[in-house]
């Protein structure tokens, strides 16, 4: 097994329904050429009594209903970079053989690993529109000829086997060489292949003899192999624009199937994602999803940006639509024997991106302090996937009632008697029955950005507990003893 | 016993016999930490059902209740989840290592607190999600339909969380457990201890409508 072949047969027609959800289930036909001269060129299953050939006429009185297409040239170019994309998963060496097909060079590779990644894909595509059929040989001639046989993987090992029973067809002789073979009595690539090789070229010459080694499956050839994509992205424009977000989640799945395969097989996932609609006003609108947990997982991608475009309202009808992923390193991580991991990791994270989506990226994580004493100063971390035991108890417990914070915090007048708060003013009003205080704080004054705070606790005669701050800006209540 | 109650009590039985799955969530839960607290609800925060602790006072506990909670959860190893609807929390409130296991949600508005909440009751690994609408404006929560409450309450029933929702007037319709807070911290409790504070805590059950199994049953 040295060389893989992946192909969609009948690809145009494939690649036109995958990109158009009106033709799903539905029969249609593509076909070549305009009036009466217009012949099908691919049928669906759908269209029963019409094969490739027929007159579109005709098409249409046998299979009344039917959708006749032209090719899309920009929808076979999506399925193609989908299936090349694939082909990179299996192996770093892989030639774009032809409209929706590739070859893969797959010396050195793990068989088993990869075995199980083409059937992988094979189901991967064929859920996405495109029934992928993988093939593997000694030669990339014989990959081919056990791709047409797939179901949907099929590896050769035993050429002469595999070979004998096929119709000389498959090593594409000229109607000329097909006529004297047919008069021999060969009609098959066995037939052919157990007269020596000599013998064939002194009757038929040199075209004899590749004739003979394509039907030995013996014809190799240096593959030219395709750059892996540098660039994550898709973009696609719409004609005529569109006003719903169904037609742009249909995309964004298509797209979101083929960037995550090619990060796959780059050995990348997405950190991020952006997302940009361009209008028909030539205005734009943008939104950038930054993942919780780095991943290529199409559904989780769906569900970030789901959440996000079902709020959307734009001011005019969308015109393009393109996405970026920005690629980053898997994160490998090895948690402990007894740490508490989580349920589903892939539920938490999908939901903190969807929360995140509503409330913004910076107010969901776990807060961490800054080591510093400034007051209320924190950052927000990516949560843990595990429960840590806690370590030693803290040498200095926590005393009184949690703080409650204010935020913003109140701004209020006081009226100090002997330097200490009497009276409070604002929107916390009353005289203040006991206080604790000041405590005096400062820190960065090398810095611009130098802060001085004097604080003090208050209880008032309403009740309650407050804590009052005093900064160069004045008073405030930053919070509450709760 | 006179007729109504009868009827009642009927009704609870043959309610027992055909939900017994809710039955039998009422008593387990995950501990808040808070003494008063866990006696009320008969040993911590019900796991699948929502309990409203209303702090209709200033300086009533509703925060140390949130430590209280901090603190037992790390202990057992669990997740919270904390929805803040008026971005109240503090950090510095409470040990470094009581953060660890915390996913904190700041809201700006009630409507996102209900998003978020909506989302994080469903999740499966959190043991308990705290959705603190205190600070809230009342109106814009008097605003809120009923139908929000029920979904959120079905969404905890459907699961395995302890759902807390702290307000500061009573508000969800039909809750299974409303507990009061009632007794104001003075300036002197400052100095005290926190486990001692949260040990003074005094809880008052306004509703419990979640009968005992063994009440269910008879």
């Amino acid at each position: 097994m040295n060389y893989a072949f992946l192909t969609v047969p009948d690809f145009a027609l494939h690649a036109l329904r995958r990109s158009d959800p009106s033709l799903a289930g539905r029969a249609c036909a593509l076909v070549s050429g305009d009036g009466r001269k217009a012949r099908v060129t691919e049928a669906s299953p759908e269209a029963r009594a019409v094969a490739p050939g027929l007159a579109a006429t005709l098409a249409m009185s046998r299979c009344p209903g039917i959708i006749l297409c032209q090719r899309d040239p920009a929808a076979e170019a999506e399925a193609h970079r989908l299936i090349i994309a694939a082909g990179f998963t299996l192996a770093p060496r892989v030639e774009s053989t032809g409209s929706g097909c590739c070859t893969v060079d797959l010396r050195g590779a793990d068989r088993a690993r990869t075995e199980s990644l083409m059937r992988l894909h094979a189901a991967e595509l064929a859920a996405a529109g495109l029934p992928l059929r993988v093939g593997a040989g000694a030669t990339p001639l014989l990959a081919s000829y056990a791709a047409r046989l797939a179901e949907p993987v099929l590896i050769v090992d035993d050429t002469g086997n595999f070979l004998a029973p096929l119709s000389l067809a498959f090593a594409q002789p000229t109607r000329e060489q097909e006529g004297i073979l047919a008069g021999w009595g060969i009609v098959t690539l066995g037939a052919l292949t157990a007269i020596p090789k000599a013998e064939i070229g002194r009757r038929l010459g040199a075209s004899g003899v590749l004739l003979w080694e394509r039907a030995a499956g013996e014809a190799t050839r240096v593959l030219r192999h395709v750059e892996p994509a540098r660039s994550f992205s898709a973009e696609w424009s719409y004609e005529p624009p569109v006003e719903s977000v169904e037609p742009l989640f249909f995309k964004l799945r298509r797209f979101a199937e083929r960037v995550a395969l090619e990060l796959r097989g780059a050995g990348f996932v997405a950190e991020k994602l952006s997302l940009t609609l361009l209008l028909e006003d030539e205005t734009d609108h943008r939104r950038e999803f930054r993942l919780p947990e780095p991943g290529a997982d199409v559904e989780g991608w769906l569900r970030v940006m789901n959440g996000h475009l079902s709020t959307v309202r734009t001011e005019a009808r969308v015109a393009a639509v393109r996405l970026v992923a920005s690629p980053a390193r898997p994160p490998e991580k090895q948690d402990g024997l007894f740490d508490t991991g989580l349920r589903d990791p892939a539920l938490f994270w999908e939901n903190i991106a969807r929360v995140a989506a509503i409330v913004g990226d910076d107010r969901v994580g776990t807060p961490a302090m800054v080591d510093t004493h400034r007051p209320d100063a924190f950052t927000m971390e990516r949560p843990a996937e595990a429960v840590a035991p806690a370590l030693q108890a803290p040498v200095h417990p926590p005393c009184g009632p949690a703080l409650r914070r204010f935020r913003p915090p109140w701004p209020v007048r006081v009226d100090c008697g002997a330097g200490v708060p009497e009276l409070v003013r604002g929107r916390l009003d009353g005289t203040v029955r006991a206080v604790r205080g000041p405590w005096l704080a400062e820190g960065e004054w090398w810095r611009p950005e130098a802060w001085a705070v004097e604080t003090w606790l208050v209880e008032m005669r309403s009740g309650g507990v407050y804590q009052l701050a005093r900064t160069r800006g004045g008073w405030c209540v930053e919070g509450m003893l709760d | 016993m006179s007729a109504p109650s009868q009827t009642v009590s009927a009704l609870r039985s043959l309610l027992a016999v055909r939900f017994p799955e809710r039955a039998r969530k009422a008593p387990c839960g995950v501990p808040a930490g808070v003494p008063a607290l866990d006696d009320a609800l008969g040993g911590g925060l019900p796991s699948g059902l929502l309990t409203e602790l209303v702090s209709p006072v200033a300086s009533g506990g509703g925060q140390t209740v949130v430590a209280g909670l901090l603190a037992s959860t790390q202990a057992s190893r669990q997740r919270v989840a904390l929805i803040d609807g008026s971005d109240g929390f503090a950090p510095e409130a409470v040990p470094g290592d009581l953060l660890r296991h915390l996913v904190w949600v700041r809201c700006r508005s009630p409507e996102q607190a209900f998003a978020a909440a909506d989302i994080l009751v469903r999740d499966g690994n959190y043991a308990a999600v705290v959705l603190d609408l205190r600070g809230c404006a009342e109106r814009a929560l008097r605003r809120t339909p009923a139908s929000t409450w029920y979904r959120l309450q079905r969404a905890a029933e459907s699961g395995t969380v302890a759902f807390l929702v702290q307000t500061e007037s009573p508000m969800v319709p039909a809750v299974p457990w409303r507990l009061v807070l009632g007794t104001p911290f003075s300036l002197a409790d400052s100095d005290e201890p926190r486990a001692d504070v949260a040990g003074r805590l005094a809880v008052r059950a306004d509703r419990a409508h979640v009968q005992a199994p063994e009440e269910m049953a008879g």
